[in-house]
């Protein structure tokens, strides 16, 4: 295997010189490009950890001289890493040890009795790839938290089926007067006005598993009345169904207008209040109108945004192609622009997406109508399935098994690299039929595993285990060990099998010699049991007879008997042991 | 009067039996028969006047020792025979098998020993013949 996508910069702690050298050659082996930087002594590597080297990688060795608390360096080292993966290298003795360090932050432990170059080379590249998938996954959560806490809009997430609070930001518990405390305690149709409370309680069971946007009457902990629109849209959270919904608080608007309210105004207020963001603006970019969701959208009022340039406000990287898109309006009247990044009042960024429609010629309008949708809520999920995805290969290319994926619905499976190399069927061959499979069966299992698949899609069992031989490409079969798992919908319906078929032939084929090993002992303890004692239980029967009686005639006679018997059982002894050596030799 | 008789394929084991019988003084002249269904031609004209006492070896061809057991039971004088089973395997399952017939009054590994005639002497079923 080798790592070449690149210069690999990596600071070996190591004081052993034989080690270094060895570690040194085997690195060099594998990989072509590599800076290696080595410390002798725990104060070494602190010096050069702190300067500004950077590097993608530490091997760190156990016994150090300036070192006598192997845990405390590697509480230090990591604490000093900055996120640079570290693998451990530890003598024989210290393994319990070595195991250890992986709860202390360390990417892998290797021993150096077993070290070689392909292994090193393998655990280095291992780490660095999950290092950098596990920084992704934290710095997202990371992103997605801050933007929750420090939202100066109120928000809050709720059960989807219970609708009790599951998490609250502090403007929401600025505006209610509870503590999130109080919060953790209370359902979110505690808040709910009386006169309001048929009518949310229908748009939530219209919109039981869909975003939703309206306009609420909600009360204060202290009674106040609080007039809110709010938006509403499905969420995982912490693994469970939920909903997260941002509010905007409208009593200012709403006490205005209360004596006044009318359909046409409130429809009026629902169109300004839309959780699109609306801009006009002329094709150099400078903006005649924002709407009032530029606030709830990126935290920046309408009159403020107004001020400056449309493209003032768009990812240095998308700009260009935004300013593309807004070009082709001199040809096109509509036109949807591909999502970029749009900076909001923190300097953050949200995904938008929008469409521009061409409106110059509109007198009472005379500009470009771009209508924005936030769309960061579903980038931020795609690239955790991106992700997840990656995971999910790294696991499959460290496991020997086969990974079957099979699509239900439209009965299709997809394999890993595993039915290529554990079953030897080129590209070509490999059909996604769940048919094409099927037919790989043993004519013996096809009958039990088909059984088991149909108990399987009805029952939906969090987990099945069943063996059977399966075919391979040169017409031979191997004993597999499948494990699967049941992917069901939201409605609970089986929608896919991941399975993971495990080759277990050499296993199988141990258990048979054993077993024939077995019967062949079998027949050795009764050829013991029978046919050695027949010839033994005769000269035990003939010495009894001439030792308690003496004068006994035909001794002579008696004393040929002994001799026969006794070569007849040698006969059997010898037969025996060839017997037993032919049972240890088949086992070699 | 008790008769004696050694069924057994193998001619030694006859013969050792036979001798210590006779020092024994179980029997003066024990009969042996080499074949299962010789000792059962000879049970069946037997005079129903005498018991009769069988060493009985399991493996022996043709009719083995448990077939025979089953043909005794056709005879009319089965019940003045009383079954010794002598055998030289040490199979368990040999010996359980033996508790289920009633004709088996005892199950004896090879050899027979002067011990296993002194307690055949004592045994309640023919001490009467041994005063």
């Amino acid at each position: 295997m080798s790592y070449s996508s690149g210069e690999l910069k990596i600071l070996v702690v190591e004081d052993h010189i034989g080690d270094y050298i060895l570690i040194e050659d085997y690195l060099t082996e594998e990989h072509l490009k590599i800076f290696l930087t080595r410390a002798l002594t725990f104060a070494e590597a602190k010096e050069k950890l702190q300067s500004n080297a950077i590097y993608d990688l530490i091997l760190l060795d156990l016994s150090l001289p300036d070192v006598d608390d192997n845990e405390k360096l590697v509480r230090n080292m990591v604490a000093l890493s900055n996120q640079t993966p570290i693998i451990v290298l530890t003598g024989f003795a210290n393994k319990v040890f070595g195991v250890k360090t992986l709860a202390l932050g360390i990417s892998d432990y290797l021993l150096k009795d077993e070290l070689n170059a392909p292994q090193l080379a393998k655990s280095i590249y291992y780490s660095i790839e999950r290092k950098k998938i596990d920084l992704k996954l934290s710095e997202s959560e990371r992103k997605y938290k801050s933007l929750f806490e420090a939202s100066p809009l109120p928000m809050w997430v709720l059960d989807r089926h219970t609708l009790e609070f599951l998490n609250v930001n502090e403007a929401a518990m600025k505006m209610y007067g509870y503590s999130e405390e109080e919060f953790m305690q209370m359902n979110i149709r505690d808040l709910w006005s009386e006169d309001f409370q048929t009518i949310i309680e229908n748009a939530w069971q219209k919109n039981y598993h869909d975003s939703f946007g309206m306009m609420v009457k909600h009360h204060k902990k202290n009674g106040e009345v609080l007039y809110l629109e709010i938006t509403s849209n499905p969420i995982e959270f912490d693994g469970k169904e939920a909903r997260v919904t941002q509010a905007k608080n409208i009593t200012g608007q709403m006490a205005a207008e209360d004596a006044l309210i009318s359909s046409e105004k409130r429809f009026k207020a629902l169109v300004q209040d839309a959780s699109d963001l609306i801009m006009i603006f002329d094709f150099k970019g400078d903006m005649s109108y924002v709407s009032p969701s530029s606030n709830q959208m990126i935290g920046i009022l309408d009159s403020e945004m107004v001020k400056n340039n449309f493209f003032y406000y768009i990812h240095k990287d998308d700009v260009e192609i935004v300013k593309e898109h807004v070009s082709m309006l001199h040809d096109k009247k509509r036109i949807q622009i591909p999502s970029y990044r749009i900076k909001t009042s923190e300097n953050k960024w949200r995904y938008v997406e929008t469409i521009i429609t061409n409106l110059t010629d509109d007198v009472s309008v005379n500009g470009i109508v771009a209508n924005c949708r936030d769309i960061t809520e579903f980038i931020k999920q795609e690239k955790k399935l991106i992700s997840s995805l990656r995971r999910y290969d790294t696991v499959a290319k460290a496991t020997s098994d086969t990974i079957t994926d099979y699509d239900i619905q439209n009965d299709k499976m997809y394999y890993n690299e595993g039915i290529e190399s554990v079953f030897g069927y080129t590209k070509d061959e490999i059909e996604n039929s769940g048919k094409w499979w099927n037919d790989k069966l043993h004519p013996d299992d096809k009958e039990r595993v088909e059984g088991y698949s149909k108990y399987a899609k009805k029952e939906k069992p969090a987990n099945i285990q069943v063996e059977y031989r399966f075919k391979c490409a040169d017409g031979t079969y191997k004993y597999v060990l499948d494990r699967s798992y049941i992917v069901v919908d939201e409605n609970g319906d089986a929608m896919r099998i991941i399975g993971a078929m495990q080759d277990i032939t050499e296993i199988q084929n141990y258990i048979q010699t054993i077993e024939d090993h077995n019967s062949r002992l079998k027949d050795i303890a009764w050829t013991q049991s029978h046919v050695v004692r027949a010839p033994l239980a005769r000269i035990m029967g003939i010495i009894n007879l001439l030792q308690n009686f003496p004068d006994i005639s035909e001794q002579a006679e008696l004393l040929d008997h002994i001799i026969t018997s006794a070569i007849e059982l040698d006969d059997i002894i010898r037969n025996i042991t060839i017997k037993t050596e032919n049972v240890s030799s088949t086992n070699k | 009067m008790l008769e004696v008789l050694i069924i057994d394929d193998d001619d030694i084991v006859t013969l050792v039996q036979g001798k210590l019988l006779q020092n024994c003084n179980v029997c003066e002249s024990p009969l042996k028969f080499k074949r299962a269904s010789e000792a059962l031609n000879y049970l069946n004209k037997a005079s129903p006047e005498n018991d009769y006492l069988l060493l009985l070896d399991i493996n022996m061809p043709l009719m083995n020792g448990w077939e025979f057991l089953e043909e005794i039971e056709k005879l009319a004088i089965k019940d003045q025979i009383y079954v010794y089973m002598v055998t030289s395997s040490i199979d368990y399952n040999d010996k359980e098998k033996a508790k289920k017939y009633d004709r088996i009054v005892n199950f004896i590994e090879k050899p027979i020993t002067i011990k296993n005639c002194d307690q055949l002497k004592e045994h309640k079923y023919f001490k009467s013949h041994f005063k």
